[in-house]
């Protein structure tokens, strides 16, 4: 077993102060990165600076969009609901990480932190338009997530900084959102490729009205289609696509090909080629590079479409059971 | 340098000397000597190692020692009652056929008990998504599922 | 025998309560004073030469009590069936498992940071991977002195006129499969603890599910260490699974024996997960041509396959895998005959070991496979050509099996009624569903001369019953079984029942848990022993109570005779009564049985088994024809098992050997690259969680083997056997592409639709 010396300072300062005055520290969250990179011996830091027991670090804030902690985890995000319901691809990814154990210790800083190109959260976040807060011995300042991100596990973080959370801009009833984890198992995995879609939508340039006429149990394709004369316009739009390249990434062209248009599947098809022909996806052992290009098609659509949905009939307004031929209130 | 700190062990205050670098299932196993808790990987991928702090199922082989410090820990062998009696989850592991060569079990039971804790009726999915990090060569986790439904208030289906 | 009061129950295992409470002993919580730790430097290189090793600094380490290479092993021992595997190899290493130095330390610590002290100068050679290529002319050689890279084991079983045969056959399909690596990942991994008493008698504390075949191999290596004619006793502690991986012993428990040996004291090795991964020996990958025929009326004609195995650079039990293979080759379905050949060959891959199904599964992927082309060729539902040609009680294979009992049209009758058969074949709608039968030996299997298993049964004063049983138990409920069966005979009570299982000194001499033959083998020599002690104890309290025996029954550990209820005498009385008398006795039986299973003759054939198990699973897949990702939507796994002695047990064999073979299917490979394993972790070897259990269904069949202990037969191995077959028939049902190599991954199906779809396209457009 290593040998290091363990810190635990209750406040961010402290945090900070100790590791400016110690030779070869290192932060410490959940650990499921750090003691896995330890044990492997990837590497040996003399020192570790626990983030666990930093006061009020664990708290998820709403108001003015949404406040995450520096020591918010998994299990956190996953049971909080006003999250499931407005930062649903937050939840989708967060869900998904490795297992209930990895969750319940194991933060979203510290995902976004180590900066695998396959971190679960990353995609959501820079979907949701996520900046990251950061406080280190010159003060503090808030990146924008997708400049946060340089490379293959390196990102915007000066000697001693620390991340002391994420700011999420508020996204009203017409934004949804979705994560898909594409994975060989259930559980216990990392994806082969991850895709993080948001969109906001618009009928016929005003708001969507009476939700509950889509409280039907039938598929969203079909559900577009009985929409078609609505008009449907993508208002705004994010990709971004985890496992594609040395770090997670936007698919901009894709974005740029959405907005504004009426949204069809068809259309969607198209930007999920489109979408495909920006990622840059590797062989490894993990996957082949044109399987996860292909992926990359099929699940952007698809997240798209979850999020339309999203949008169109959230969770709660689903009867189930209920036949959507049967109902007096869907048009069709 | 050795450390000594204070937790909570099975409802038991515990003041132990640890080396800083020891992770909490070291110190169950060669320190402590409470040997139900297993060792599958040491990666946090088979949780063999599970154990429960402040009511959340973990993986102490990843658990930096010092930070089970002034928290509750709950291991396989403080889940007997004081008689000697079986916790309910022991049992119907017992009664569903649940436990083949036994090596997941500690960890199995675990993850369960935690999850009973905080959710008294789980649904079948609720429980396969907490045991998924638990592996079971054996079982095929069947009769496992089936144990902690029939605690879960669910019975079986 | 309705009126068993234990056998066919619902009896919880013996052992669960302290596998529960965590109060089991595996090896790894073993510590034994004054013990050291031992650690294994192996190569960095699958194929090299070794130019220097110097271990002076890991000496010097404090704590490193001993540190041994090749020039430590005495008499140039090798172990392994064909001799060809030293504890540590020196001059050459062949594989990236190449144990070239141990040490022994005060500490696991201290011992790893010793193996990083070792220096070592390698010449790399150029390796050889594909065992293909290793059989071609000229190809580098993994072993020189063997002169061919192709094992000298040949194996070849020829039935009948396959040639005439096949001139013959209506219909007739050829094709190609192959299977991957893949390994047990038994979640205690292995270990053991070597100790020397002070006239160098051997404890070995071990995983072994062979204990008196490991005694025999130590023994004889403690020979080649120059301690000729010391004793070995092997005491198992709980095991913490086996499926094949313990049925062999391992270059560590050689290490440990010498480290011991030299240092004089208990010397402890624990794999760590990675080394568990690529140190121990897995299921070979096989590469297997096959044809298959029948005629107009869907009879089978022949059935012909060639196969390739990598045996990786030594030899253990994988090499030996076609014998078994040879059982569903000439005996699944009434097929006249049969032609089959196999090579194995050694590369400087990782090497083979005995794995659940002990190479059956390889093989009935090609059979089961090809079984289907060959219904679509002639038109057939496949169930119906399954059916056409379904094995039957009374029938004597081609390899001279004798089947007995055998319910495979009953199993094949579940399967069909629980999957709706019918309704759901052929929809073509991106679900299908598939099928695949089984036979496997039910029980045991004449692999060395003895398939034995001896029983001592002893009783004390208060009625109650120590069973000593050469069986291991490795989690399948062997134990439990036992005493169900001695307390069934004996009518006591099953608490009263202490088995005794695990230590070679007191424990009678058996051949080891493998060929799912527990419950058959040690079953009917408990059944021996548990009769003769019944018969002991009736005569003495026949005399007592004035009765004749034969009028006497036991039930709850009271005798009473069956003519006048009221004469009765607790057998704690009949015992004391027997002990406390001058020229007294004690009640003591033992048995020893060896089923009447044969050897193979020189042309493999043979009745290699008693009896025959039989199993049908049937699958309904739903494929994703984008993400070309497969769904389990349901599984039906129904065994002829004979007689279910604890129904609860043997749905927890089916359950465990089913998901263990949808792994097999789906996902489970073990990456190598130039031979070294790429995905030795539990993150990357895709081994199923809970949320990877599909819908499943256990049908238990009873056919009531007379042979059997009760009517039972084995178990612990079929349940994995045909189910990646009748998950590759699922898919071709679903989306008509069909798979031929595992595992069957997304990657794999989608590509396999797209090209359906350009030849379709292309098809249409000609
Ligand atoms: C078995 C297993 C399964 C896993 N499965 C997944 C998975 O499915 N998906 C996935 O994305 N990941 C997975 N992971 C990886 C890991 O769990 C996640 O990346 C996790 O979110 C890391 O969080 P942590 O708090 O444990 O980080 P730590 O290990 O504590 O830290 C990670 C890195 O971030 C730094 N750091 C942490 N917090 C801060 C902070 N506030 N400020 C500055 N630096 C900080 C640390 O110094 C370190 O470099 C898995 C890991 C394991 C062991
Ligand atoms: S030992 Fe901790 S998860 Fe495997
Ligand atoms: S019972 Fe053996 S691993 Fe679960």
């Amino acid at each position: 077993m290593t040998r290091f010396e363990y810190h635990k300072p209750h406040t961010i300062k402290e945090a900070i102060g100790l590791m400016g005055s110690l030779e070869n520290a290192k932060f410490i969250a959940g650990g499921t990165d750090v003691m896995v990179l330890i044990k492997r011996k990837k590497i040996a830091p003399a020192h570790l600076i626990s983030l666990r027991n930093i006061n009020d670090f664990s708290s998820i804030d709403i108001g003015d969009g949404l406040q995450i902690g520096g020591g918010v985890t998994h299990s956190d995000i996953v049971a909080n609901e006003f999250i499931q319901k407005r930062y649903s691809a937050l939840t989708d990814a967060a869900g998904k990480v490795g297992s209930r154990q990895i969750r319940n210790v194991a933060t979203v800083s510290g995902n976004i932190c180590n900066a695998a190109p396959s971190a679960d959260t990353a995609c959501p976040l820079l979907v949701l338009d996520a900046d990251v807060k950061i406080a280190g011995p010159k003060g503090e300042r808030q990146v924008p997530l997708d400049d946060f991100f340089l490379g293959a596990n390196r990102v915007d973080l000066g000697p001693g900084e620390v991340v002391t959370g994420f700011h999420l801009p508020p996204f009203g009833l017409n934004t949804g959102s979705a994560y898909i984890k594409h994975t060989r198992r259930q559980a216990m995995d990392l994806p082969m490729v991850g895709i993080a879609v948001r969109v906001t939508i618009r009928i016929g340039g005003s708001e969507i009205g009476c939700k509950d006429a889509f409280c039907t149990i039938d598929s969203i394709s079909n559900i577009l289609r009985r929409l078609e004369d609505e008009e449907l316009r993508c208002e705004d739009v994010r990709i971004a696509m985890g496992v594609v390249a040395p770090r997670p990434v936007r698919a901009r062209k894709a974005e740029a090909a959405l907005k504004g248009k009426v949204i069809s599947e068809a259309l969607f098809e198209e930007i999920a080629e489109i979408a495909a022909s920006e990622a840059q996806p590797r062989d490894s052992i993990r996957g082949e590079a044109w399987y996860r290009r292909e992926m990359v098609k099929v699940l952007t659509k698809r997240a798209i479409l979850i999020s339309v949905d999203r949008v169109l009939r959230p969770d709660d307004m689903i009867l189930r059971g209920h036949d959507a031929a049967s109902c007096p209130r869907v048009r069709g | 340098m050795k450390r000594e700190i204070t937790f909570k062990l099975n409802n038991e205050e515990r003041k132990v000397e640890v080396d800083p670098g020891w992770t909490l299932l070291y110190v169950l196993r060669e320190v402590l000597e409470l040997m139900g808790t297993k060792e599958g990987c040491g990666y946090g991928e088979c949780g063999a190692c599970t154990v429960i702090i402040d009511g959340l199922s973990v993986n102490s082989c990843l658990y930096p020692i010092l930070e089970a410090e002034g928290r509750a820990v709950t291991t396989i062998e403080g889940l007997r009652a004081a008689s000697g009696e079986l916790h309910p989850l022991q049992q119907a592991f017992v009664n569903e056929g649940a436990v083949q060569c036994g090596f997941c079990t500690a960890g199995m039971i675990m993850s369960a008990k935690a999850l009973i804790d905080e959710n008294e009726k789980p649904t079948e999915d609720d429980i396969k998504d907490n045991i998924a990090g638990n592996l079971c060569r054996c079982t095929g986790y069947v009769q496992i599922i089936d144990a902690i439904k029939t605690v879960a208030g669910g019975g079986r289906t | 025998m309705s009126d068993l009061t234990t056998v066919g129950k619902k009896i919880t295992k013996r052992d669960a309560p302290l596998k529960v409470t965590g109060g089991a002993t595996y090896i790894q919580d073993l510590k034994i004073p004054g013990m050291l730790y031992g650690g294994i430097l192996y190569s960095k290189y699958a194929h090299a030469k070794i130019l220097k090793l110097d271990t002076t600094r890991a000496e010097r380490l404090p704590g490193v009590m001993a540190v041994i290479t090749a020039a430590d092993v005495p008499n140039n021992f090798r172990f392994g069936i064909m001799k060809d595997n030293p504890p540590l190899k020196g001059g050459r290493v062949r594989s990236t498992r190449d144990e070239i130095a141990a040490v022994a330390a005060v500490s696991a610590e201290i011992a790893a940071a010793a193996l990083e002290l070792i220096e070592v100068e390698y010449e790399e050679l150029p390796g050889i991977f594909d065992p293909l290529e290793a059989m071609k002319e000229g190809a580098p050689l993994v072993h020189e002195e063997m002169k061919s890279n192709i094992l000298k084991m040949p194996w070849k079983l020829i039935c009948g006129d396959v040639e005439a045969a096949k001139k013959e056959s209506a219909y007739v399909v050829s094709d190609t499969f192959r299977t991957q690596w893949v390994t047990h990942c038994c979640l205690g991994t292995s270990g053991c603890i070597a100790a020397l008493d002070t006239s160098n008698n051997l404890t070995m504390y071990s995983n072994t599910q062979i204990p008196s075949l490991a005694q025999n191999d130590y023994i004889e290596a403690l020979a080649a260490f120059g301690l000729k004619g010391r004793r070995v006793r092997i005491i198992q502690c709980t095991i913490g699974g086996g499926f094949g991986s313990k049925l062999d012993t391992y270059a560590y428990e050689y290490i440990a024996i010498l480290l011991a040996m030299k240092t004089r004291k208990p010397v402890k090795f624990i794999f760590s997960r990675e080394e568990e991964f690529f140190a121990t020996s897995p299921r070979q990958c096989s590469i297997t041509k096959i044809s298959q025929g029948c005629d107009k009326d869907g009879r089978l004609t022949f059935r012909e396959m060639e196969m390739v195995l990598d045996n990786g650079a030594y030899t253990s039990w994988g090499a030996t895998t076609p014998s078994v293979m040879m059982m569903p080759i000439s005996s699944l379905y009434k097929v006249p005959n049969i032609k089959y050949v196999a090579q194995c060959v050694y590369t400087n891959n990782t090497y083979s070991q005995a794995m659940r199904g002990y190479g059956n599964p390889q093989a009935t992927f090609a059979i089961e496979s090809s079984l289907d082309q060959l219904a679509e060729k002639a038109g057939l539902d496949p169930y119906e050509l399954r059916f056409r040609n379904a094995n039957e009680p009374g029938e004597l294979t081609p390899q001279n099996f004798q089947v007995t009992s055998c319910g495979m049209k009953e199993c094949m009758a579940e399967v069909v009624k629980r999957l709706d058969w019918k309704g759901k074949k052929g929809n073509g709608n991106g679900r299908g569903v598939g099928m695949a039968s089984l036979i496997h030996v039910g029980g045991g299997a004449r692999v060395y001369k003895s398939d034995g298993c001896g029983t001592i049964i002893k009783m004390d004063d208060r009625g109650k019953v120590d069973v000593l049983t050469g069986a291991t138990e490795i989690g399948q409920g062997s134990e439990t079984v036992l005493a169900q069966i001695v307390a069934e005979v004996l009518g006591v009570p099953i608490d009263d029942i202490n088995v005794i299982n695990n230590d070679t000194d007191v424990c009678p001499w058996d051949v080891g848990a493998h060929a799912s033959r527990s419950t058959f083998v040690a079953g009917n020599s408990a059944l021996g022993a548990a009769r003769k002690i019944r018969e002991q104890m009736l005569a003495v309290a026949a005399q007592n109570m004035g009765e004749d025996p034969a009028s006497l029954d036991i039930k709850n550990g009271v005798v009473f005779s069956r003519n006048d209820k009221e004469k009765s005498l607790p057998l704690s009385k009949v015992l004391r009564k027997v002990h406390y008398t001058s020229g007294g006795k004690m009640f003591m039986a033992e048995h020893f049985y060896d089923p009447p299973n044969e050897n193979f003759d020189k042309e493999f054939k043979g009745n290699l088994s008693v009896s025959y198990a039989y199993g049908v699973h049937g699958v309904e897949v739903e494929v994703d024809r984008e993400t070309g990702q497969v769904k389990i939507l349901n599984y039906i796994a129904a065994h002829d098992v004979g007689k279910a002695i604890n129904p609860m047990l043997l749905e927890g064999q089916i359950y465990g050997g089913g998901l263990m073979g949808i792994g097999y299917a789906l996902g489970e490979t073990m990456i190598y690259e130039k031979g070294r394993l790429k995905n030795g972790n539990f993150l990357d070897y895709k081994m199923p969680t809970a949320k990877d259990v599909p819908p499943v269904q256990a049908v238990i069949v009873e056919t009531d083997e007379q042979a059997g202990p009760f009517g039972a037969k084995g178990i612990g191995e079929p349940g994995l056997v045909p189910t990646a077959p009748a998950i590759a028939n699922a898919i071709y049902d679903a989306v008509g592409v069909r798979i031929k190599d595992l595992p069957i991954t997304p990657e794999k199906v989608l590509r396999a639709l797209q090209e359906k779809a350009q030849a379709d396209t292309g098809r249409s457009g000609a």
